[in-house]
C-alpha cells in the first residue's frame, strides 16, 4: 500500500483489472452514441409528420451539444500523467500548467455545453409553453448533453486506471 | 479458447442466415428499406477494434500511447454497437418504419453482430507469445 495515500478507502480490487478498463471504455463510447441518437431523434420527429406545430429544431438546438462534444474532446485527449507531474523532472518548461490551461478550456466548454442546453430548453421550449409532445425535443437536448457528460466522465475514470497491473494485462 | 469445428461453422452460418432474413423481412415486410443501415453499421462495428489493433503495435513496450489508441477503436466500437440499437428506435419513433419492423430489425442486428463476434472468438489466430 502507498504511503502517500489521501482517501480513507482504497479502490477496490476489481476496479484495477483490464476488464473494467475496458468495460468502462466501451460503455463510455455507447453513451456518447446514446446521446447523439437522443438529440438526432428530436430532430428527426421534429421534421416528420407527427409534429403538427411551429416549433422546428433547428441548429441553434445542435450549437450546445457540439460544444459539449468538443470539450470531451479536448478532456481526453490530454495525457494525464502530465497533470500532476510537476513534482518530477521531465515535466519541465511549465507542461502541466499547459495542460491544466487546456483541460481548463476543455471543462468549461463541456460544462458551457450543458448549460447551453438548458438555456435552449427554457428559451425555447419552457417560456413559450410549448405542449407536451413537441416539449420533448427540449427534454432531448437536455439529455443528451448530460449523457455526454456521463460519457466524458466515465471515459475519464477508466483511462485514470491504468497503472502498471492493468498496463500488462492489456497487452 | 475452445476448438471449433464443423458444427462451429454451420451453427453460425444459421444464426447469420437467421439475422439477415429477420432485417430484410422488416424492411420487405412493410416495403420501407430504412432498415437495411443496421447491416451496414453492424458489419463496419468490429472495424475500428481491429484497425486501432493493429495500429497500436502490442511489441512495443515502451510508448503508452498504444493503449491510447486501443481505446480509440473500442470507443467507436461501442458507439456503432449502439447505433445499430438506436437507428431502428429513432426511425420507429417518428413513424418512418413500424414498431415490427424495428423490433425485428433490432433482433437480426444483433443476431448478426453476435456471429461477426463469436466467428471472431472462435477463429482467431493464435497469436499470442
Amino acid at each position: 500500500m502507498e504511503d502517500d495515500r489521501l482517501w480513507k478507502f482504497s479502490r477496490p480490487a476489481w476496479l484495477n483489472s483490464a476488464w473494467a478498463r475496458n468495460v468502462g471504455v466501451y460503455s463510455a463510447g455507447a453513451l456518447f452514441s446514446l446521446a447523439f441518437y437522443v438529440l438526432l431523434d428530436s430532430a428527426v420527429w421534429s421534421k416528420s409528420a407527427l409534429n403538427q406545430s411551429d416549433v422546428h429544431v433547428n441548429f441553434v438546438d445542435w450549437l450546445p451539444f457540439i460544444f459539449s462534444s468538443l470539450g470531451m474532446l479536448i478532456i481526453n485527449s490530454v495525457e494525464k500523467t502530465r497533470l500532476s507531474g510537476d513534482s518530477f523532472s521531465y515535466s519541465g518548461s511549465g507542461v502541466a500548467w499547459k495542460a491544466r490551461v487546456v483541460l481548463f478550456l476543455g471543462f468549461a466548454a463541456l460544462a458551457g455545453g450543458m448549460a447551453g442546453g438548458i438555456v435552449v430548453f427554457v428559451l425555447k421550449f419552457a417560456v413559450p409553453e410549448v405542449g407536451w409532445p413537441m416539449l420533448g425535443m427540449g427534454v432531448e437536448n437536455i439529455v443528451a448533453n448530460a449523457l455526454v457528460g456521463l460519457s466524458t466522465v466515465i471515459l475519464w475514470i477508466s483511462q485514470n486506471m491504468e497503472d502498471e497491473y492493468s498496463y500488462n494485462l492489456s497487452l | 479458447m475452445p476448438t471449433a469445428g464443423l458444427k462451429t461453422i454451420i451453427a453460425l452460418s444459421f444464426v447469420l442466415a437467421v439475422g439477415f432474413l429477420l432485417v430484410i423481412l422488416s424492411c420487405a415486410l412493410w416495403k420501407v428499406y430504412y432498415p437495411l443501415l443496421v447491416v451496414a453499421t453492424y458489419v463496419l462495428a468490429p472495424v475500428p477494434n481491429w484497425v486501432c489493433g493493429r495500429w497500436a503495435n502490442p511489441d512495443d513496450f515502451v510508448e503508452s500511447s498504444g493503449n491510447a489508441v486501443l481505446d480509440l477503436g473500442r470507443f467507436c466500437t461501442g458507439f456503432l454497437v449502439v447505433m445499430g440499437i438506436a437507428l431502428p428506435a429513432v426511425l420507429a419513433h417518428s413513424h418512418l418504419i413500424d414498431i415490427g419492423a424495428m423490433v425485428m430489425c433490432i433482433i437480426g442486428g444483433l443476431l448478426i453482430y453476435g456471429t461477426i463476434i463469436s466467428f471472431g472468438m472462435f477463429f482467431q489466430e493464435e497469436q499470442e507469445f
